[in-house]
């Protein structure tokens, strides 16, 4: 495989546009599994630079990729001003819609893209490796399940909770976790998951307080309701807005605030007809 | 000795939030010193200034730096360690006292939790854009590496 460098100016759009497809993906990449916008851009930018193309642009979204390159473009017929050469325009349009967060992804692109700059990889080899990254896989269920308990159980006792609440948390935060992924697999949309499963974890923090044990409920619920908690939309978006992102920033922000609320309506909404359903006061 | 049993925990629970958002496997226990960093800044401003606002603020500043420090050190995206560190701080009991009262009807109670819970996102925001203001020069000469970021 050949370098794509200022070598080939021959059927320049033609190489021109395997970088774009493959600026494009990665880019995608690297937003599906929350990186932030100024990352994305960067990182695209980067790359096209490393193989040696000049005109490309491109502007990102929370949800979207917008990039094009031009080949003879303005510039170069006014460089050039004699007869202008064909405008060759190439352009590449990406929905990216929000889903779940993988670091573990970002790190691996980061990497490439770093390694990219070095001229490590031609294009094609840059393909495969941007394939790999996709297909990194997520822990495994029954991993993600044990450490939403421990994240649960610990923020109780964090939160001032006893032992014994941190472990009636640890086992509703299981239980949490055991739902949320249940029900993300049935393609329910988002706020729903939110509302139900705070809801749950709610109804269980209550159930232990009464039936089984714990000493406070509160801390029982606070703790399994963490792992639902918009960290990282409210991370992203502060960060957004911080690279002047507005847009990107307020989406996130939306998401970040949209999450807490239908937490605090699955809380809520138990909290209130557990007792008017069983008679019991909480 | 509770204070230690503490930042343990939290260093434990950062690292359970470290699994679940795939962080990779050799940055657990840098994002777990994060998380724990934080938080001990929080206990120990809280120890002598007790308000949940400025303790927040304290100890998202001590958790940024720590992160962009591991960040420029591991040749990582700051995120993966901003993130999970990020986690013992999101004021989730802020939510619950707000959601609660409301629901029972302690109107008052509830605004009250509800602006203190805004106040301490508001805190944390701007702890992180003014330890992000810092230039990168400055961050390199603290982590040891002479190098852009």
């Amino acid at each position: 495989m050949l370098l794509i460098g200022k070598a080939q100016e021959g059927n320049g759009l033609e190489k021109s546009r395997e970088v774009l497809e493959l600026t494009t993906r990665i880019g995608e990449v690297l937003l599906k599994n929350g990186g932030e916008i100024f990352r994305v851009q960067q990182t695209m930018q980067m790359i096209a630079k490393a193989y040696g193309i000049k005109n490309f642009h491109v502007y990102v979204l929370a949800n979207g990729i917008f990039v094009s390159i031009e080949e003879n473009g303005y510039e170069m017929r006014k460089q050039i001003q004699t007869e202008s050469p064909e405008l060759e325009i190439a352009s590449q349009i990406r929905y990216v819609p929000l889903s779940s967060v993988h670091l573990g992804r970002v790190a691996a692109v980061n990497n490439l893209s770093r390694e990219i700059v070095a001229q490590k990889y031609t294009v094609a080899q840059a393909w495969e490796r941007i394939e790999q990254i996709e297909k990194i896989p997520f822990t495994s269920n029954a991993l993600q399940v044990l450490f939403s308990g421990l994240g649960s159980g610990s923020f109780c006792y964090l939160l001032g909770g006893s032992l014994i609440d941190s472990a009636a948390s640890f086992l509703s935060g299981m239980l949490l976790w055991c739902f949320v992924l249940f029900i993300s697999n049935r393609k329910a949309n988002k706020i729903m998951v939110n509302i139900l499963s705070s809801a749950l974890v709610t109804l269980t923090g209550i159930l232990f307080y009464l039936f089984l044990f714990g000493e406070n409920m509160d801390k029982i619920i606070i703790g399994s309701i963490i792992p639902l908690l918009p960290g990282v939309p409210l991370t992203n978006s502060i960060r957004d807005f911080l690279n002047g992102d507005y847009l990107s920033g307020t989406i996130r922000m939306i998401d970040a605030v949209l999450v807490a609320c239908c937490i605090a309506l699955g809380v809520g909404v138990v909290l209130r007809i557990f007792p008017v359903i069983t008679g019991i006061t909480i | 000795m509770e204070m230690l049993m503490q930042v343990v925990v939290a260093f434990v629970a950062t690292v359970s939030f470290a699994v679940l958002f795939q962080v990779p496997k050799e940055q657990y226990l840098y994002s777990g010193i994060c998380g724990a960093v934080g938080w001990l800044c929080y206990l120990l401003v809280m120890n002598s200034y007790p308000s949940p606002t400025v303790s927040s603020f304290a100890a998202v500043v001590a958790l940024t730096l720590m992160a962009r420090i591991f960040a420029v050190r591991r040749k990582t995206p700051v995120t993966v360690f901003l993130i999970c560190g990020l986690f013992p701080l999101v004021p989730g009991a802020g939510i619950y006292y707000t959601a609660y009262n409301f629901i029972m009807g302690y109107n008052d109670l509830a605004v009250a939790k509800g602006i203190e819970t805004i106040k301490i996102a508001v805190a944390i925001a701007l702890a992180i854009v003014c330890t992000f203001s810092l230039p990168a020069p400055v961050l390199g000469k603290l982590s040891g590496v002479r190098k852009k970021l």
